[in-house]
């Protein structure tokens, strides 16, 4: 006979399983991280940084160089300027940073939180599928009952700390017709 | 070119230098024990104004300061450099359920080094309301005046007379097209040369913040500038405090390092500002400290929504200082309380901060950026405390002991909010707007007075729907006779505690109803001249 012991056992173990599953499904999913400009990375993972190399054109859009060479470029800077950015955030600031990657990074068909909730892209290959999956964090309900409004916060640190990143990186000035500082001499 | 170089000579790090006493508390290889006759934790508006008061008294005074001490060469007029090194959580504090941004300073000169140099009396309105309605004294207009006085000569407070910029001119023009009065701002600056980056440091020590003036003023008298330093806690005994513990900040300044500092004083000082100071009272779990449980408790922000617009013409409102001119129209003709009541500004419009407070991402968010040269943005403070259903906000304090603040925006303030969007984008459109954008997730941009009116309408008025921010944290440690309903007296000493004063925007009962800076100068002037004369005596 099944006690409630055996089921709680049998969860756990099953859990435990299927995490690593989902870690080595998740490895073979995530984009592959571009190359860290000789930048060591505090902060994100290969993983986050893969998953950024993705969003990052999403968020900023016609906002990068046209280029292929040049957006490369700035995706790269955006990463490192991600991982400047948050390094010296408060620790707890760090946290919440790292619990939205791990949304963002497992894949979640058989994770215990169903990915229809967050609405997170199974791989990360499709522009479009990213864009919707962006708007419906962006539009999501703050007093939903479900989510709260994790996913309205999350779309809101993940696009204000790209935007921060970039708008502060001079060669995003050319864009939005900034001069930069006046030369004081 | 010479009268350049000497604008821009680092007379701060100059006077380091020479020996003004500073420790930098992320550098030291020991735990310290220090003592003084006065310990003053924060080294803003309040802390370093008292500071040389203090000191000038003939006091012995350490001043402790969570953030770095940085001076005119360290400033750059760069955006990343300076949100993450000058600005309380790299200038990404939330309050609580993520509704409103807190921009605050946290750096030698706390506030004053990086806010917009906007300098009000406190309104007479306030200081009616203070003394009639939440028991404090001494803050009649009559008995107030004198401070004023004496703080807008020591911070040269006075008339701006160069023309306003793009931004700053349609918010002119726009006003006196609606018939609604507006007036020219007050700054404290010396030597200004228009450059548009009070945000990001003062460059060429032409902004009179606390950290070229007040700040030297008592080192030259002999006191000691801890800085990377956070205060933690008071110690007590019979009723006294007997130690303030500090732990010094990493390098990087975003976590608490090793090593504790413990100073001993006669007195204790708190101007960590309106989230700071009533969390070294809550972390120092004494009942003595917050008997009735006011301690955090009535905290304002000033909620402030945002319109952008825009112009037919370039109005690079990165340039030129940043905030002006201003309208108190909708404060004055609302003093009654039946509606609450707001005042209109203009803020710089650099690409971080205005790329990192647009809603919206992606194509959208790009177009407007392209567009930014032309962009002309309002914002709107709300006059928050004054209503019965306008409470403020809590300070809690987070798993790590570090404060957060928990605030509710009231259906009061909310319909004020609403009142705001719609005045400022009639403004906007008299000033020759092309097309406005109330900046709210569910809002676009609106090419006609017509279509933003009814947008407006119907835009909820909710928490991260509308897009809402404050660079004023007031209250918390309010001040009044009864002691059972304020944390401090009219004189900013602790009701309870014989030797702890709080000397910061944290002991103001409501909002100021105006940009704060010069309320707390003049309060705390007034304090400190009190406080050093029972020290000395």
């Amino acid at each position: 006979m099944l006690t409630r012991r055996h089921l709680l056992q049998k969860s756990a173990i099953s859990g435990i399983t299927l995490l690593a599953f989902e870690n080595c499904l998740a490895s073979q999913l995530i984009p592959a991280a571009p190359e860290g400009l000789g930048h060591s990375f505090e902060f994100l993972t290969p993983y986050d940084r893969g998953i950024l190399s993705k969003l990052t054109p999403v968020i900023l859009a016609e906002a990068l160089p046209k280029s292929t060479e040049e957006s490369g470029q700035a995706i790269k800077e955006v990463i490192v300027g991600w991982d400047n950015a948050v390094s010296g955030l408060p620790t707890l600031t760090q946290k919440e940073i790292r619990k939205l990657f791990s949304v963002l990074d497992s894949n979640f068909i058989f994770s215990l939180t169903p990915r229809l909730l967050t609405g997170v892209p199974e791989a990360w290959n499709d522009p479009s599928e990213i864009e919707d999956f962006l708007y419906s964090w962006y539009i999501s309900d703050p007093e939903s009952l479900i989510t709260g409004n994790e996913l309205r916060i999350g779309y809101m640190g993940l696009v204000e700390l790209t935007m921060a990143v970039w708008y502060g990186n001079p060669r995003s000035w050319d864009f939005c017709g900034y001069a930069g500082p006046p030369d004081l001499l | 070119m010479n009268n350049l170089n000497e604008i821009i000579h680092d007379f701060v790090a100059e006077g380091f230098q020479r020996g003004w006493k500073h420790i930098d508390a992320s550098q030291i290889a020991a735990d310290q024990t220090l003592e003084a006759d006065v310990v003053i934790a924060g080294s803003g508006a309040g802390g370093g104004n008292a500071a040389e008061i203090l000191a000038q008294a003939g006091l012995n005074v350490i001043i402790v300061e969570e953030g770095p001490l940085q001076t005119s060469r360290d400033f750059h007029m760069k955006e990343d450099e300076a949100y993450s090194k000058l600005y309380q959580e790299s200038a990404s504090r939330y309050t609580k359920d993520r509704g409103i941004k807190i921009f605050q300073g946290r750096m030698v000169g706390g506030g004053t080094g990086i806010n917009w140099t906007t300098s009000f009396r406190t309104p007479a309105s306030t200081l009616n309301f203070w003394t009639k309605e939440m028991g404090v004294k001494g803050f009649s207009e009559d008995e107030m005046r004198p401070w004023f006085e004496w703080v807008e000569k020591r911070y040269n407070i006075r008339s701006w007379i160069v023309a306003p910029n793009a931004n700053n001119n349609a918010l002119e023009k726009g006003c006196a097209k609606q018939g609604i009065s507006w007036g020219k701002i007050r700054r404290n600056v010396m030597g200004c040369l228009n450059l548009g980056y009070c945000g990001t440091g003062c460059p060429v020590n032409a902004k009179q913040s606390t950290l070229v003036t007040t700040i030297p003023g008592a080192l030259k008298g002999g006191a000691t500038l801890i800085s990377k330093a956070r205060a933690e806690t008071f110690e007590l005994k019979n009723d006294k405090i007997e130690v303030m513990t500090c732990r010094s900040m990493t390098p990087l300044g975003n976590a608490p390092a090793k090593h504790s500092i413990n100073i001993k004083a006669r007195h204790y000082v708190l101007a960590a500002g309106g989230i700071g100071s009533p969390a070294i009272l809550m972390r120092s779990e004494n009942k003595i400290l917050n008997p009735y449980g006011l301690v955090g408790k009535r905290t304002f922000l000033h909620p402030v929504n945002v319109s952008g617009a825009i112009m037919p013409y370039p109005v690079n409102g990165e340039y030129g200082a940043p905030q002006t001119s201003y309208s108190n129209h909708y404060i004055e003709t609302r003093l009654d309380n039946k509606k609450s009541g707001f005042s209109l500004e203009c803020p710089p419009l650099q690409p971080m901060l205005v790329a990192t407070n647009l809603e919206g991402h992606g194509k959208v968010h790009a177009e407007i950026m392209r567009q930014r040269p032309f962009l002309q943005v309002l914002i709107a403070l709300q006059r928050d405390g004054f209503h019965p259903e306008s409470i403020g906000g809590s300070v809690y304090l987070k798993t790590d002991g570090t404060p957060g603040l928990d605030y509710k925006v009231s259906g009061y303030v909310w319909k004020g909010i609403r009142d705001a969007f719609l005045v400022m984008a009639e403004i906007q459109f008299a000033a020759g707007a092309k097309a406005v954008s109330p900046v709210h997730r569910d809002a676009t941009l609106y090419y006609s007075l017509n279509k933003v009116k009814k947008a407006i309408e119907t835009l909820p008025m909710e928490i991260l729907k509308a897009r809402l921010f404050s660079a004023h944290v007031m209250g918390g440690c309010s001040m009044g006779e009864d002691t059972t309903k304020s944390v401090v007296n009219s004189k900013g000493r602790h009701h309870e505690v014989e030797n702890l004063s709080v000397f910061d925007g944290s002991v103001f009962p409501t909002s100021i109803a105006a940009n704060p800076m010069e309320s707390i100068f003049a309060t705390t002037a007034k304090f400190a001249t009190e406080l050093a004369k029972n020290l000395v005596s």
